[in-house]
């Protein structure tokens, strides 16, 4: 039963970190515009994420060192800095635009603007932090983000030509009227939704909060390969209903009501009121996630004490920085800027942060002062340097794309 | 740059295995910032490390009790928790609930 628990890692980074608003949103875009003609994506993310999660596992079951930790150690103050400052910055943008997705939920659900709702989100997200046990928090939000299988059963309710979707998913190009700049663009888009930077400091710090020793591998390897694939399941999930009931009528995926649409059309009003608690389970999980990974990189980097494995007391400034953070994702959203737009634009800018956070995990994953006997092997760095030069080129592509497309329009 | 043979024998890099390295508190095992600069004694032959700086403060090498992922130190009389008891008497510990383990 415990091994059983120790995957909820897994599953709630998956869920939390692959399905948060990011993949919503932008699977349900690409969906709607693009069918199933960029699945290969999720599969390229699904992959990459799994690649370089496990390595984050090995290094801290190995040595009890979490990413952000390594970053500095390796690149040096100032690369170091230059990565923090980008990691932390899209990692704040994420959680503005979670704490949107939570408030967007409670609209949906309830009728009442999200902007009434969004304080009390943030305040909910600190409490929980504040308050709430590492592992239980991971449990609840695991579990209940695991209500967005609804959109699996919903897809196979629609009853789709499989064979057309199985079509759609092999031929990897821009359909209609779109051109390859838009859907390298958007292919980007998610690419750095799946690989998203905060995943692997969230992964690597819980598994310090969860005190993860050599022992542990097991369970961390099984989070990964778990949690992960599941997560690229669910995104698939999501993409296939926007590409069956949008794409033939040409409706393109504006607002989160939209994302859940298929879901109602298909499950009527008990398939709505499971997904939208999906949805606020998975937002809300990451919202946390982000919150956390916001505390968590800027005291790795700065060597102050940090988690939730002590009292907040003892790891001051790492609450105040999720106390300031959540504060600004407040002000920010305040502003009535759309959150499914601050959404776009943070899993763009996450693809820009890739390749700096995910080098020194590449390097660290192969010193035997960390990982002792469990070094890499040829394969897997093989695999990891195509990877990295994958990251390079989408983040030295993505602001061009996003200048040249006027950001996917 | 060659380290110094510490207690152990062991020869360390000192950049590779110093600098930007986390500090442990040996009393507490709390995480007490991070190696911002390593001092170096040239007058020793091999040089040797003579301290480590981390912030304000100088920790010198006796006071290294243990070097592996992390650094551990002796940290006495030193003040190393300056700025977060700062934060911690005048925010953290004034919101309830800032003593205790979350449930």
């Amino acid at each position: 039963m415990k091994k059983v628990l120790g995957v909820t890692l897994g599953i709630l980074t998956a869920i939390g970190g692959f399905v948060d608003i990011g993949d919503l949103v932008t699977n349900a875009l690409v969906g709607a515009r693009f069918g199933m003609h960029m699945a290969w994506v999720v599969v390229v993310g699904v992959i990459g994420i799994c690649l370089y999660a496990e390595m984050c596992g090995r290094v801290v079951a190995m040595s009890g060192r979490p990413v952000f930790d390594l970053v500095r150690e390796r690149l040096g103050p100032r690369t170091g800095l230059l990565t923090l400052v980008a990691s932390f910055l899209v990692t704040l943008l994420t959680l503005i635009a979670e704490i949107g997705g939570v408030a967007l939920a409670l609209e949906l659900a309830s009728g009442v603007h999200y902007l009434l709702w969004m304080p009390l989100a943030a305040f909910a997200v600190w409490l929980v932090i504040w308050r709430v046990k590492f592992s239980r928090l991971e449990q609840v939000f695991g579990l209940l983000g695991l209500l967005l299988v609804v959109f699996a059963v919903a897809l196979f309710k629609l009853g789709p030509d499989w064979g057309q979707l199985l079509h759609q998913a092999t031929r990897p190009h821009p359909i209609g009227h779109e051109d390859w700049a838009t859907y390298a663009y958007y292919g980007i888009a998610l690419f750095g939704a799946a690989m998203t930077p905060y995943e692997v400091f969230f992964f690597s710090s819980g598994g310090v909060e969860e005190k993860w020793t050599r022992k542990d591998l097991v369970t961390a390897r099984s989070n990964v390969f778990v949690g992960f694939p599941l997560g690229g399941l669910l995104s698939l999930a999501i993409m296939g209903c926007a590409a069956v009931l949008f794409l033939p009528a040409g409706i393109k995926v504006e607002t989160l009501g939209q994302v859940a649409l298929p879901v109602a059309v298909a499950l009527g009003k008990l398939g709505l009121a499971i997904v939208l608690i999906g949805v606020f389970a998975a937002t809300f999980g990451a919202a946390l996630e982000t919150a956390l990974s916001c505390g968590y990189t800027i005291a790795q980097y700065r060597g102050w004490q940090w988690g939730k494995f002590v009292r907040p007391r003892e790891a001051s400034r790492f609450h105040v920085v999720i106390i300031v953070c959540l504060v600004l994702a407040m002000l920010t959203l305040l502003t009535a800027v759309d959150p499914v737009q601050v959404t776009e634009y943070s899993v763009v800018f996450a693809a820009v942060a890739l390749p700096l956070t995910y080098l020194p995990i590449l390097i660290v994953a192969n010193d035997p002062d960390y990982v002792g006997q469990e070094k890499n092997g040829p394969v897997r760095n093989a695999v990891g340097l195509v990877y990295l030069a994958l990251l390079t080129v989408a983040s030295l592509a993505a602001i061009p794309l996003m200048i040249i497309t006027k950001g996917g329009q | 740059m060659p380290g110094t043979p510490g207690e152990s024998g062991r020869v360390l890099h000192a950049q590779l295995h110093l600098l930007d390295r986390q500090l442990i508190d040996q009393a507490d095992g709390h995480l007490a910032g991070k190696v911002d600069d390593v001092e170096l004694d040239l007058d020793a032959d091999p040089p040797v490390v003579a301290a480590l700086i981390t912030g304000r403060e100088r920790i010198t090498a006796r006071r290294i009790v243990g070097i592996d992922t992390a650094v551990t130190v002796s940290v006495e009389d030193l003040d190393l928790d300056y700025y977060d008891d700062w934060v911690e008497n005048h925010v953290i510990a004034k919101i309830p609930g800032a003593r205790h383990a979350a449930e």
